[in-house]
């Protein structure tokens, strides 16, 4: 779990593709982190993606955040994987 | 020997992990005409993306090699619940453990370069069928490296040096190749869509600071390295 909110903590303001544990993927820019969540904006622009928009399954709860908000919550126990959106691999 | 980068990749179980993503293996096979009956290495075939493309564009038989356990397990993973006929096994590129003549196609994503290059290309040469192709996709120099910026790439992949086109094209011709072809890909390191990852649980502390310095070293040197797609024949 440490593990996941490290990552979280470190991609703070990147966009990144988080999967979860029911198998949903969702893309966005991290905009918060908690020990329990992490909130993410989801980003409309990557073609095809934003799945995330039609959160409300298991692990979820809405932001709070007020204005442009936090985006949605996603419970850090309900994820399996996250990196960042794209990137340049060797 | 070990390779911290590769440990990297293994752990993230990114897939796609080579220049230009899967877009650009896909690209790269659009016209590869591989026929069902054809036997086909994936030589580094890291969590199988690559394979399982082949397998389903063309219908041919793959094998998918690797040097990292990690990558293999996930591979294998990848493939468990698939009748498809990818045969999975751990392998060194530096020294292939199959007959000479075994393959009409083989496909190298971002391998060689973390190998004995030279050794490499002799194995891939020995094991590819005379009137086989090979694809390779690898790092290359886009200019004169200074000493220190060599150094600290080499340090950061595990690699022993990196070659500009002209050497990679007296490399492939000294392991056999006479006929080469560049295939056109975007000269910019740019970032791809990863979309195909199977990360493990427990990575070290030390691969998430190996990843920002990878991060950064792209950022501040895209102009120095690039890499090259090059299509090769006996």
């Amino acid at each position: 779990m440490n593990q996941i909110y490290d990552q979280c903590c470190r991609f703070h303001g990147r966009t990144v593709r988080i999967t979860c544990n029911d198998g949903r993927v969702h893309v966005g820019e991290i905009t918060r982190v908690n020990r329990d969540m992490v909130w993410i904006r989801p980003t409309g622009g990557l073609g095809g993606y934003g799945l995330g928009f039609f959160g409300g399954g298991f692990g979820f709860r809405r932001g709070f955040g007020r204005g442009f908000g936090f985006g949605f919550g996603i419970a850090l126990g309900a994820i399996t994987g996250i990196a960042l959106a794209s990137a340049f691999f060797w | 020997m070990s390779n911290a980068y590769l440990d990297l990749l293994a752990y993230f179980g990114i897939g796609g992990a080579h220049p230009g993503g899967f877009n650009l293996t896909q690209s790269i096979l659009k016209d590869a005409n591989i026929k069902p009956s054809e036997s086909v290495l994936d030589v580094g075939c890291g969590t199988g993306q690559t394979s399982a493309f082949l397998v389903k564009r063309f219908k041919c038989q793959v094998t998918a090699i690797d040097k990292h356990p990690i990558m293999i397990a996930k591979a294998v993973e990848r493939f468990k619940n698939d009748p498809s006929t990818v045969k999975v096994m751990e392998g060194n590129a530096e020294c292939l453990n199959f007959e000479d003549d075994s393959f009409d196609f083989i496909i190298a994503e971002s391998v060689i370069v973390f190998t004995n290059i030279e050794k490499t290309l002799h194995e891939l040469a020995r094991v590819l069928k005379s009137d086989g192709r090979l694809i390779l996709l690898e790092m290359t120099a886009e200019q004169n490296l200074t000493e220190k910026l060599q150094r600290k790439v080499c340090n950061l992949y595990g690699i022993k040096e990196i070659l500009s086109e002209d050497e990679w094209r007296a490399k492939l011709q000294q392991a056999g190749f006479t006929r080469l072809e560049i295939i056109d890909t975007p000269s910019e390191l740019s970032p791809s869509e990863v979309d195909d990852i199977n990360q493990s649980d427990n990575i070290k502390k030390e691969l998430f600071d190996l990843l920002e310095e990878h991060n950064e070293l792209i950022n501040h040197y895209r102009h120095f390295i690039g890499y090259r797609a090059f299509k090769c024949y006996f």
